[in-house]
């Protein structure tokens, strides 16, 4: 699963997820991506899940490109602890998203097939999402 | 030649809010710029530019915008969308010179059937869905035909194999791969996957441990 290698800072704030996605809203490397319609945060075992939901979904041959990397972590307090004591321990890593983003693109020679992957694909992940494909005229 | 007329209007207001009620009127703000001359801002109808753009040449259609009266040659060089709604928000405009050779991204497009490939079980990759190319605005191909009927596996197709048509030259390195042929990663993905997964969970948690004690350390140094 993906994480970073090593952290400036261990434990983060939550922070905002207002407004828009500012870049990476365009399919830039294959022909059809995953974007996002909604904030959130899509954890490690999710992007990985997608991954593999979209390359089962295209047995033979496709690429897929992740575009989003979980660089924050997360921290939970254990069970049963009382409140207090400091902020709890970090215990997975997430990607922030936010509307527009595309998270994933894929490649593959029969759309109708990539579609469905991708659809699969959307299923494993906490937002709403939908398939684009790569801009090509006035009209998409 | 034949150019397509857009009407334009200028002295629209500028700013976000400006912009917004002309889009509610089905207008489209604009801006020409080009050939050493002031940049104008203008606004022209969505629907006409929509129609213009329909053609063979698609976004590299070479448009003569007629600003009230005063007509430009212009190229259509960067349109803005709205990330969520994908419509159109904004189009560049530049002015272009038939006798000045301009820059302009060309479609790329794949011909024949690669039969020895399929028939060896193989893929092809397409690497680059457009070609920058550098042409008279008159001279600009609607699309770069690339024949892959000759493909072989484990040969690809390279910007050098391109043959372009006259008057048309590109400064992309000749050695940068458009078309390349791979075997798919089938069965054997899906049993490392599986395993990796298996795997991941045990690795996970030493990492994590491991993740934590670096960690400590840098919290460490921080409070010292």
């Amino acid at each position: 699963m993906l994480m970073p290698k090593k952290v400036k800072h261990r434990k983060h704030h939550r922070g905002r997820m207002n407004g828009r996605a500012k870049g990476g809203t365009q399919v830039s490397y294959g022909e059809f991506g995953i974007q996002a319609l909604e904030p959130g945060w899509i954890t490690s075992r999710q992007i990985e899940a997608a991954r593999i939901a979209m390359t089962r979904g295209v047995r033979r041959g496709g690429k897929v490109w992740i575009n989003v990397f979980p660089d924050k972590p997360v921290t939970n307090k254990p069970a049963e602890t009382r409140m207090g004591s400091g902020k709890g321990n970090p215990e997975h890593w997430v990607a922030v998203v936010k509307p527009g983003r595309v998270m994933f693109e894929m490649s593959y020679p029969d759309e109708a097939t990539a579609r469905v992957a991708l659809n699969k694909a959307i299923q494993k992940l906490p937002i709403r999402a939908r398939v684009i494909t790569r801009e090509s005229g006035f009209d998409d | 030649m034949k150019q397509t007329v857009v009407k334009a209007t200028v002295g629209r207001k500028q700013g976000s809010r400006s912009s917004r009620r002309l889009r509610a009127e089905g207008q489209l703000p604009g801006v020409v710029y080009g050939l050493g001359k002031d940049p104008r801002v203008v606004a022209v109808g969505y629907n006409d530019l929509r129609d213009a753009l329909k053609g063979a040449g698609g976004m590299n259609t070479v448009l003569s915008l007629d600003v009230e009266g005063d007509s430009e040659m212009v190229l259509v060089r960067s349109l803005d969308r709205d990330p969520l709604k994908r419509v159109v928000i904004h189009a560049d405009f530049l002015r272009v010179d038939p006798d000045q050779r301009v820059t302009v991204s060309v479609p790329i497009e794949i011909v024949g059937e690669p039969l020895i490939v399929l028939e060896a079980g193989g893929i092809i990759e397409q690497q680059r869905f457009e070609l920058e190319v550098e042409v008279s605005p008159i001279n600009i191909p609607d699309v770069i035909e690339v024949d892959v009927t000759d493909l072989e596996m484990e040969s690809r197709i390279s910007i050098g194999d391109l043959s372009l048509p006259a008057g048309v030259t590109t400064a992309v390195p000749e050695e940068i791969s458009l078309i390349t042929t791979s075997y798919p990663r089938v069965e054997a993905v899906v049993e490392a996957e599986e395993g990796e997964g298996l795997e991941g969970e045990g690795v996970e948690g030493e990492e994590g441990d491991a993740e934590g004690g670096d960690a400590e350390a840098s919290d460490d140094a921080d409070g010292e």
